[in-house]
């Protein structure tokens, strides 16, 4: 009985309710759409326009929702959104191929520049604020044109615990046999720090292992421009990838040899990035091979570190070559060709280039910008940098061809380290032959 | 009148035809373009050139390929069949009366209903070695396997991977499997009793006939699943280490990613036929079955 009743009490509470709803309807709609309508008609609105923002930078995610929160503030009417993909340079093709177009990316491989698919920048107006060194970085080897523009400079080395070195009365190696002898003294002194942790269930990290080391032997062996012309050509009598004791069989065997002797971390096939810093942070580990764009993390996880942070060259991993570090264009940004906002992405563009947004962002990444009118305070490695940088060769990253990202040569180097190759040779054939599969793909 | 008498009498046939479209739309036309696509050397910018059946043939000789299809079938035959037998004991056991019968089955269901990425990162933070939970787990009863690096290693990294599919998809397996049970007529059980079979007789006569229609489902749903197996891969190795655990729906997204648009395809058709020929297979075994029951 009581349920009865409250079951009808409900139910009148919802004709009543229902009733509210449709009378308070009928009062007050039809003065608002009204208004709406007028307003419509004076002022002829202003569309919103989206922007798309791709990256792939993780460490930069944040920052940019920072700065477009502010540049979308300061511009009404335009509205910037920021997508984040973790396997971006292959994500983009699908988007390309979708329609499904950004407007401004951080995404530039060559094929998509021979495709046509980035807008010229070439006579926009902030050129002569860029340091020489970047712009000729920034040039397309085949057209001369320019499709895409740096912001910052950024390095990539050794990374080393500076207060186990010194315990330890190690120096910083040039050589590789100096390398190995610094890992067994870190592994036969401490038993307890891993020599050498590699991060590699993350396949970019050992994707950048090979474009440093293995095509580090190229790029000094041919300079910058001749080198990246060999690797758009794909120029195979110079790039040399599947010849014994080339630069790729070169570095299978050494990086085999660390596994071997017990040099780097046993889980090295399933440790992620997050694990390498923090366990080179927090002094578990002596080296690390990473970029700038590491810096600000690792203080993160430990403020006190930064006396302790030292980088040095790869050493030379082959005979008769020298140590290189990596000094390259960082932070690219192309505007896409299809983009239906041009102008709006280039003023998102400008927006970042101006000198203020580049301190912070350089600030935030550690790393110092590419632009000569901007001062930037830019972190602990400052002095370590300009000594690297004079006591290796200079090298770029590699134009890869699109069908063969980093990612992709990082699964192969994790093939190898899980020792699904008979021999070092038979990985440097293999890795020829993928990259000749997906440079065929491109170019026909 | 006479028009209006014919279009009730034929209803049932425009009913029908929102269903029509959207299975045209959505199924037979990417199906044909897909075939189409197969047949190019399509790298998704440049103009795509026909090859006839290049690419299938290239699927041959093709050794990352042939890994795939070989951790994918893996895969499936791990997964498929444990999950038809292990949904069923379940459901069995907890079809009987016990006190918290809901939430055992609850527990056992949860899994299913987060989702295969989130699993697969959470495993994969209990495996890893000398960090994850496992390793602390067996350190502190002083066993030493937590140490070694199950996802390391490619032949226990697919064994992890159909542990784990198995053991979060059980649940769902389990509740088609008692609601069939559910459906069968108590009466049944009664004259099995008086006509003296026994528990497992009844069970091999009465239960199983009578919950085909489950096991159809969920037989056809396991296949489907397991063999397009994806997320929980992609959590817990993303294929590694190497290729050695990639199923062929990674390879076919990886290759679109690349510049292989027209080979992808083609390695999605021999999926799709891969997926089908077990299918119809089965289904052309049960139905002649259930005919007979």
């Amino acid at each position: 009985m009581r349920k009865k009743k409250l079951g009808l009490l409900l139910t009148g509470v919802m004709m009543v309710g229902l009733l509210a709803g449709c009378g308070g309807k009928s009062e007050d709609s039809p003065s608002p759409s009204g208004n709406a309508a007028g307003t419509a008609q004076e002022t002829a609105p202003k569309e919103t326009v989206k922007l798309k923002f791709f990256t792939g930078k993780v460490e930069t995610v944040d920052l940019m929702n920072t700065l477009i929160q502010k540049f979308n503030s300061e511009n009404p009417g335009i509205e910037v959104e920021q997508e984040y993909q973790k396997d971006a340079s292959n994500v983009i093709k699908v988007k390309f191929a979708s329609g499904d177009i950004p407007d401004i990316t951080t995404v530039v491989e060559q094929d998509y520049i021979d495709q046509g698919k980035y807008l010229d920048l070439s006579n926009e107006p902030f050129w002569p604020r860029v340091l020489p060194a970047v712009k000729e970085l920034s040039t397309d080897v085949k057209s001369g044109k320019q499709y895409q523009v740096a912001t910052n400079v950024t390095m990539a080395g050794i990374f080393y615990n500076k207060k186990i070195f010194q315990e330890l009365g190690l120096k910083e190696a040039l050589t590789w046999d100096e390398f190995k002898a610094n890992l067994q003294a870190i592994k036969d002194k401490k038993p307890d720090v891993t020599p050498l942790f590699i991060a590699g269930r993350e396949s970019w990290t050992l994707g950048h292992l090979i474009e440093f080391l293995a095509h580090g032997i190229i790029k000094q062996d041919l300079g910058v421009k001749s080198s990246r012309e060999a690797f758009i050509n794909n120029e195979s009598d110079k790039l040399k990838f599947d010849q014994e004791n080339g630069p790729i069989d070169t570095f299978a065997k050494r990086l085999l040899e660390l596994q071997a002797a017990g040099l780097i971390n046993k889980d090295a096939l399933t440790a992620t990035y997050d694990n390498q810093k923090e366990a080179f942070a927090t002094g578990k580990a002596a080296m690390i091979s990473q970029g700038m764009w590491v810096v600000a993390d690792l203080l993160k996880i430990s403020p006190d570190f930064q006396s302790d942070l030292g980088f040095s060259p790869y050493p030379s991993i082959q005979d008769g070559t020298k140590p290189v570090v990596l000094s390259a264009d960082d932070s690219r940004y192309a505007i896409t060709a299809e983009s239906k906002h041009p102008e709006e992405a280039k003023k998102f563009l400008e927006f970042l280039l101006q000198p203020e947004n580049l301190k912070t962002y350089s600030e935030f990444l550690k790393s110092p910008p590419a632009f000569t009118d901007v001062t930037a305070d830019w972190g602990p490695l400052k002095e370590q940098a300009n000594q690297a940088l004079s006591s290796g060769v200079n090298i770029a990253f590699t134009d890869s061809p699109s069908g063969f990202s980093g990612d992709d040569a990082g699964r192969m180097v994790q093939e190898l380290l899980a020792g699904q190759y008979a021999n070092s040779l038979d990985f440097a054939k293999a890795y020829k032959d993928a990259w000749d599969k997906a440079w065929k793909a491109t170019h026909r | 009148m006479n028009l209006l008498r014919k279009l009730w009498n034929n209803l049932h046939l425009f009913m029908a035809l929102p269903a029509i479209l959207l299975f045209g739309l959505f199924f037979i036309y990417p199906l044909a373009q897909g075939i189409g696509i197969s047949l190019t050397d399509s790298n998704g910018m440049a103009p795509p050139r026909f090859i006839g059946l290049q690419n299938f043939v290239d699927f041959f000789h093709d050794a990352r390929a042939k890994k795939d299809v070989y951790n994918t079938v893996f895969f499936a035959i791990g997964s498929a069949p444990l999950l038809n037998v292990f949904g069923f004991l379940y459901a069995l056991i907890l079809d009987r009366p016990f006190k918290g019968k809901g939430f055992v089955r609850a527990v056992v269901y949860l899994p299913a209903v987060i989702s295969p990425l989130i699993m697969g990162y959470v495993w994969y933070f209990i495996l890893q070695p000398d960090r994850g939970f496992l390793y602390h787990l067996l350190a502190s009863l002083h066993l030493g396997t937590g140490g070694s690096d199950w996802l390391g290693n490619a032949n226990s990294a697919l064994i992890v991977l159909v542990f784990i599919n198995v053991w979060q998809f059980v649940g769902m397996t389990m509740i088609i499997y008692l609601a069939g049970l559910q459906s069968i007529p108590k009466e049944l059980y009664e004259a099995g009793e008086i006509d003296g079979a026994g528990y497992l007789k009844s069970l091999w006569y009465i239960t199983i006939p009578m919950v085909v229609q489950s096991i159809k489902i969920n037989v056809v749903t396991n296949i489907i699943g397991s063999l397009s197996v994806f997320e929980v891969i992609v959590a817990l190795t993303d294929g590694g280490p190497g290729y050695s655990t990639e199923s062929l729906s990674i390879y076919i997204l990886r290759m679109l990613y690349g510049s292989f648009t027209g080979y992808s395809t083609a390695v999605a058709m021999i999926l799709f036929v891969m997926i089908i020929i077990p299918v119809f297979l089965f289904m052309r075994y049960i139905n002649k079955k259930e005919f007979e029951m």
